[in-house]
């Protein structure tokens, strides 16, 4: 029972390590908050789900909720370079409203509200599931790895700290911040899918502000642009989550109660330290 | 080198460039003057591709430059600089260079003792004097591939020890082969290192000629002071 | 024209105002803040609970229950600001982590109030007394017609405040230009508070009115500035009149909208025109400049 138990936090562990890392490429990097992020991953879910459900293989259902979503976060991007300032953050708010409308309304494809049950399992094992999605978060740090230390990724950094300097040195800002979002929404909808086929679930919720909230605690907490802060960002929500398990509270009250422990803790980072643990930027 | 035909801008009913025209010959350092509003920011935001001109054209040796983006002037052989510097603060030096052109540290060095800036290059930019910023700047401009050099107002905050550092880099710089165009508000800085003086007033160019020609015209005088 | 015309306007007219009225306390804020003041919709949701609290637990008159609750609401806006707002602008928080912030203190309200009321709909007690007018073309109920003329009122005395006392003229210099305010001796603390209590006040009354109309869940503080938002965006973001007409227009274009297409569809209406302004015309109807990083 404790064995299947740990087996399932590591395999929620992984899957959330790879949201937040594609969350911190793209926040990381170009200093902007993408506050729709949980909208790729909701769509490589729904795409995975769809596919999968339709009788697809999973692997090129995998493949595609990938694909999809970076092919989404390049029209974002595409939409969004121009604008500065609170115009980002407003239309990556409105992706999320969007994302939510739609999904909850084109109900021929996503069932609406309802959700889509019975999402087939990739691998039947639940130790090996871990172990896949354990590989693929790996995959991924080492990718974040090599990039933030490239030639590319010192682009990208100089991108974040003076756009207009980066272009007047000659290079093609537009592009490498395409490039970016490219690469950040395809993990991010891999993740959403991976995330489906574990939980065989989705539904309009994961568009929520509120599954939002959580990635932002272990981007935030963990600290931005670094590989470090987001590993233990993230093992810091499921031990917190973990340590509130022990708390006698009364079985209907225990969500909200786990929601507003994070949430304290968040704000308290907020305000006293924005730059998280380890963060190497400010937000 | 490079050449502005007719060039103007308006913005919102003012006109910033009102039919300005110039040339900066091949290596040369030539000096682009005037009083405050004249314009002159605004014409070098229109050389480098920042502003996008209402009217007019800019060559740069045969190439039509006039409508493309940043980078793409940066790459037919643009460096600039800025007013208030734009380093990249929170990069060492040697990533600063490193956006500029991918080097080995040898030349890296080389282009630090170019402008006279005696720094490890793994100092965060951040770090380093106002002044020392600028020379990195300028630095970084000089390092990539490039034909012309257009810096703006190279000496603005800097000590007068690093004003004359300046001078120096400059005349060195010309001898190497560089072209540079500068906005200038020093006079002194500008008569001293000037092969040529364009003087900007409303957005066109009012008079050009030697240092010396300038210093002494009736109508430069009268456009600083105001009639 | 459908004979149903008239009705579907004056539903509309009926959500504009709602949505109006909670758009405007949050575009006053990020005036004179200059931040996305998410945590307007925690506000709206909190006094639309102590009004259930105080009518419907606690059996007060309704007068007293409304009067306690804004109460409440101005209490909530001064602990958020001294608790939170006011420490981020000491520690020179950006605009963009004070909005984060927002957002966690209306998710944070929102678990509050599941934790404390439950999770089912509640409704007040003062809507089973409702009273409907037929005038043939159209009904309308003796609420909704206190909802229009409420947020009439709220609005002529917002436009009072902001244009004819020192008051407004001191939020307006701050939001014009911070620094140059202070040296004509404006104190922006001061300003800012006063500024919180105005919009908790249209807020709190926003959320009574809401709970009224509609009934009361826990989520609604979260769905009610989101639209709030989004008649500010289409109005103009930076501008209080803007909310306004942007909310009255989001309501009036939901409800005739909801002719053509089925119910369900209301909402991606708002949506979808909220992001062809953003395409096409970011700085909305009215046209206002907003913060730009450059």
């Amino acid at each position: 029972m404790i064995h299947d138990f740990f087996i399932q936090e590591f395999t929620f562990f992984f899957i959330y390590l790879i949201i937040v890392l594609s969350f911190n490429l793209a926040v990381g990097f170009t200093g902007m908050v993408n506050l729709g992020h949980m909208v790729f991953v909701g769509v490589g879910a729904y795409v995975s789900a769809i596919l999968t459900l339709g009788g697809m293989q999973w692997y090129f259902a995998l493949l595609l909720a990938g694909l999809i979503s970076a092919a989404l976060g390049i029209l974002m991007a595409a939409v969004t370079s121009r604008l500065k300032g609170d115009y980002f953050q407003i239309v990556t708010l409105g992706v999320i409203f969007i994302a939510i409308a739609v999904s909850r309304n084109w109900v021929s494809l996503t069932r609406g509200a309802l959700g889509l049950p019975g999402i087939p399992d990739i691998i039947k094992s639940n130790f090996y599931y871990m172990a896949f999605v354990g590989i693929v978060s790996v995959l991924f740090v080492l990718l974040f790895h090599w990039l933030v230390n490239s030639e590319t990724g010192k682009i990208f950094q100089a991108i974040r700290d003076d756009e207009t300097a980066t272009a007047v040195l000659g290079k093609n800002t537009y592009f490498y911040k395409i490039f970016l979002m490219a690469i950040s929404t395809f993990f991010a909808g891999i993740a959403g899918s991976l995330m489906a086929h574990q939980i065989n679930f989705i539904d309009p919720s994961i568009f929520d502000l509120e599954q939002f909230i959580i990635i932002l605690f272990m981007l935030i907490v963990g600290g931005l642009a670094s590989i470090k802060g987001t590993i233990i960002g993230t093992l810091l929500l499921f031990v917190v989550i973990d340590a509130l398990r022990f708390l006698v509270v009364a079985p209907e009250i225990i969500g909200p109660v786990r929601q507003m422990s994070l949430l304290i803790i968040l704000l308290v980072v907020l305000i006293f330290r924005p730059r998280g643990l380890f963060g190497r930027v400010d937000v | 080198m490079l050449s502005l035909h007719n060039v103007t801008k308006n913005f919102g009913g003012i006109k910033a460039v009102d039919g300005c025209s110039f040339e900066v010959k091949n290596n040369t350092i030539t000096s682009l003057i005037g009083p405050n509003g004249a314009g002159k920011t605004t014409v070098f935001n229109i050389i480098s591709g920042l502003t996008k001109p209402d009217g007019g054209s800019i060559k740069l040796l045969d190439k039509d430059i006039t409508n493309l983006p940043p980078y793409k002037i940066a790459q037919s052989g643009i460096s600039r600089t800025f007013q208030l510097t734009k380093i990249f603060r929170n990069m060492t030096i040697k990533d600063n260079l490193l956006i500029a052109k991918k080097t080995d540290d040898e030349e890296m060095k080389k282009a630090l003792a170019r402008v006279h800036l005696h720094k490890s290059l793994d100092t965060i930019a951040s770090e380093l004097s106002y002044g020392q910023q600028r020379l990195l700047e300028i630095a970084r401009a000089v390092l990539r591939e490039h034909k012309l050099l257009v810096l703006d107002e190279p000496t603005t905050g800097v000590n007068p020890k690093v004003r004359h550092e300046l001078k120096v880099i400059l005349r060195e710089l010309k001898k190497a082969g560089n072209t540079v165009l500068l906005i200038e508000h020093d006079m002194e800085f500008v008569m001293d290192i000037s092969d040529e003086v364009i003087v900007l007033t409303e957005g066109k160019v009012l008079k050009r000629g030697k240092p010396k020609d300038i210093v002494k015209d009736k109508e430069v005088l009268e456009a600083y002071l105001g009639k | 024209m459908p004979s149903i015309l008239p009705q579907l306007v004056v539903n509309g007219l009926i959500a504009g105002s709602i949505y109006a009225l909670a758009a405007c306390g949050f575009a006053l804020v990020y005036y004179v803040l200059k931040f996305q003041y998410f945590s307007h919709g925690a506000i709206i949701s909190t006094a639309a609970y102590m009004s259930f609290l105080f009518l419907n637990l606690m059996g007060l008159n309704y007068v007293l229950a409304g009067i306690l609750a804004i109460i409440v609401s101005l209490i909530a806006v001064l602990l958020s600001n001294w608790l939170v707002y006011r420490p981020m602008r000491k520690r020179k928080a950006t605009p963009t982590t004070t909005l984060i912030a927002s957002i966690v203190l209306l998710i944070f309200t929102s678990s509050l109030l599941l934790a404390l009321f439950g999770s089912s709909t509640k409704t007040l007690a003062l809507s089973n007394k409702n009273v409907t007018f037929d005038w043939g073309i159209f009904t309308i109920t003796a609420i909704q017609i206190s909802i229009l003329i409420l947020t009439l009122v709220l609005f002529f005395l917002l436009w009072l405040v902001m244009k004819k006392t020192r008051l407004g003229k001191a939020m307006r210099a701050i939001a014009d230009n911070k620094d140059v305010a202070q040296i004509v001796g404006i104190n922006p603390e001061k300003i800012y508070s006063y500024t919180f209590i105005i919009s908790a006040v249209l807020g709190g009354v926003s959320g009574i009115l809401i709970g009224l109309e509609q009934n009361l869940y826990p989520r609604m503080g979260v769905m009610i500035i989101i639209k709030g938002f989004i008649g500010s965006v289409i109005g103009g973001l930076g501008s209080v009149p803007g909310s306004i007409i942007g909310g009255l227009f989001i309501g009036l274009i939901e409800n005739i909208g909801v002719w053509f297409l089925p119910t369900g569809y209301k909402d991606v209406i708002s949506f979808s025109i909220m992001l062809l302004f953003l395409i096409f015309r970011p700085q909305g109807i009215l046209g206002v400049k907003m913060r730009d990083d450059s």
